[in-house]
């Protein structure tokens, strides 16, 4: 594997041993801990001793050209998942993961199922993806357009002509795959992205115009290969992860605030919320899945707090921030009209309501460490 | 206030949330039954020392789990942990000792500020993402430039070889042979197979880092 160290390293090793290395062997022969003083703990058997052996390569693409590669639905399972050195490749990896990382590509188009951990670029060129993940991370990479969801605030370092969009896929298997990588499609900070090399003058990032076409930048599966059994859509309407806009400019000033309290619908719910209110012309801005205590009902939303202090208990509530003008009092008939049944916060009135919106997302975002 | 690049983002256990423990078993021991590697018990451990405060450093590159390691000792949701933009630090007291564990971001651009931490250091924890195999050669270049910092002469360090839970991770010990480390002379060292994700290892480190504290104020 060679030396890790730097050719600057001063250590030589002395000639006598001051002191002695102790080694812990579990019954596979790969010590779980080494030291120099005085021994460890006593070897152990770690689910990583337990489970079958793999071949990493199996998790792996390498060095391929020209190609379409990827994983079908159900055949990477949430385990890892590494890309490196590939040119002109289509990848799609139609599954959820622990983490993935993406090393040395050039003009490849890439689809990443959801990643429960971290998704990372390093030293990538021309690049144009679709990505679900926890934590998304660039590093040395240039001209990349990515199509994100991510549930923590996207960074980036010495990397430049970087453009985001809201994540806008569909396949049938989707929705679960969320689930099984533990990320919620209403937590989708896509479009605040920190960048640890800003450069005076220049922005390395910025936002892809709204109406940008998906597929024309990351192509379906061609008829040929072997993923065109999957029926993937990147329609606005069938996306998995509704489409914010984040950090463009608002065309209206006035918002409302949208709140749906845990219950088996919830997702459902507010759905129906975003197709009722787009068909009206309004536009959603943000949106949020979250948990909250009665203490924080009381503090975000102050006099109408008593009624849904109780329905907290249940499970996250799914907050929506909706733009246009005439919203707020759209959203109250929608409320009436079409959740009737349902326990539901809603902005008063346009004069107070961008005041619910700021104190249930700065509530949101202190919880979710952003 | 998020442009600067080091913010302070003080998270002082008493005023962490409790979250109930994940139920792992660790050779048959509920790790429900009392969080035997949180930062209270730690400290209990410490408490043998004479100094009333004990400092641990946590580094490593990053995306390397150094975060999420210290949300496990805190037990705190990590679930939902964003990338370090400056440092991260808790604190848990008790009778008159302190334990303050800092968690620095890892980013090429932020490492210089490193040195700015050295000071009064007790321990070293340095994480590194066993899966990560294409940056072994960078993680080894950065702890040997800390093991060589007058600052930090004589620390004891730790090693996480971190995310074992991942299937192309190497064990603990090719990582030792590439790094070097029974080269190290002028310290204590240990070298720890853990996955921070499910909390297996952590113990068995802090248990060492413990140790190597408590020996070396004697």
């Amino acid at each position: 594997m060679g030396c890790f160290f730097s050719k600057k390293s001063k250590r030589k090793p002395s000639e006598s041993d001051e002191r002695t290395t102790t080694v812990d062997t579990a019954a596979t022969g790969n010590a779980a801990s080494l030291g120099n003083s005085g021994g460890g703990e006593e070897p152990r058997q770690y689910s990583w001793d337990k489970r079958e052996k793999v071949d990493p390569k199996d998790y792996m693409l390498t060095g391929l050209k020209d190609v379409t590669v990827g994983r079908l639905p159900g055949k990477l399972g949430g385990q890892q998942f590494v890309i490196q050195d590939c040119e002109n490749c289509d990848i799609y990896v139609f599954d959820h993961s622990a983490a993935v990382t993406i090393d040395d590509c050039v003009n490849c188009r890439v689809v990443l199922g959801p990643a429960k951990g971290s998704v990372f670029f390093r030293d990538c060129r021309d690049v144009k993806c679709v990505v679900a993940c926890q934590q998304f991370r660039t590093r040395d990479c240039k001209k990349m357009e990515v199509f994100l969801c991510c549930a923590t605030q996207p960074i980036i370092e010495s990397s430049t002509g970087m453009r985001f969009g809201c994540f806008q896929y569909f396949y049938p298997e989707l929705a679960f795959h969320f689930k099984d990588a533990g990320l919620s499609v209403f937590n989708n900070n896509w479009s605040n992205v920190h960048d640890f090399t800003p450069v005076s003058g220049e922005t390395n990032w910025s936002l892809l115009p709204e109406a940008s076409a998906v597929l024309e930048s990351v192509p379906p599966p061609g008829p040929e290969s072997e993923f065109k059994s999957v029926r993937i859509s990147a329609d606005a309407e069938r996306s998995i992860v509704p489409l914010t806009t984040g950090g463009r400019r608002k065309a209206s000033e006035e918002s409302c605030l949208f709140v749906f309290f845990a219950g088996e619908y919830s997702t459902a719910n507010a759905r129906k919320l975003i197709d009722e209110a787009s068909a009206k012309g309004f536009v959603l801005i943000q949106t949020k899945e979250v948990s909250m205590r009665p203490e924080d009902v009381k503090r975000v939303f102050q006099n109408s707090a008593e009624s849904l202090v109780e329905c907290v208990t249940n499970g996250p509530v799914i907050a929506l921030e909706l733009s246009g003008d005439g919203v707020v009092e759209a959203c109250r008939s929608i409320a009436d009209e079409v959740f009737s049944g349902t326990k539901v916060f809603v902005s008063d009135n346009k004069n107070t309501s961008s005041r619910d919106v700021d104190s249930f997302f700065n509530f949101a975002d202190m919880q979710m460490g952003l | 206030m998020r442009n600067t690049v080091l913010q302070s983002r003080a998270g002082a256990a008493t005023h962490v949330t409790p979250t109930p423990a994940p139920l792992v078993t660790l050779g048959g021991v509920s790790r429900r039954e009392g969080n035997k590697m949180g930062l209270l018990s730690i400290l209990r451990k410490l408490k043998s020392t004479p100094d009333q405060e004990v400092r641990i450093l946590l580094l490593g590159l990053d995306n390397g789990g150094k975060t999420t390691l210290l949300k496990q000792l805190a037990s705190e949701d990590i679930s939902h942990i964003t990338p370090t933009q400056g440092f991260n630090i808790k604190s848990v007291q008790s009778q008159g000792f302190k334990l303050n564990v800092w968690d620095i971001g890892g980013q090429r651009k932020i490492r210089p500020y490193w040195r700015n931490y050295f000071e009064n250091t007790d321990v070293l924890i340095y994480v590194i993402d066993s899966a990560d195999r294409k940056r072994f050669e960078e993680t080894g270049q950065e702890l040997a430039e800390l093991l060589d910092e007058e600052k930090l002469s004589g620390v004891p360090v730790l090693i996480f070889a971190n995310k074992q839970d991942l299937l192309t991770a190497a064990p603990a010990s090719e990582i030792a042979e590439g790094l070097n480390l029974h080269t190290i002379r002028d310290r204590m060292w240990q070298i720890q197979s853990c996955s921070a994700l499910t909390g297996e290892g952590i113990q068995e480190g802090m248990n060492w880092v413990c140790k190597s504290v408590n020996s070396k104020k004697k």
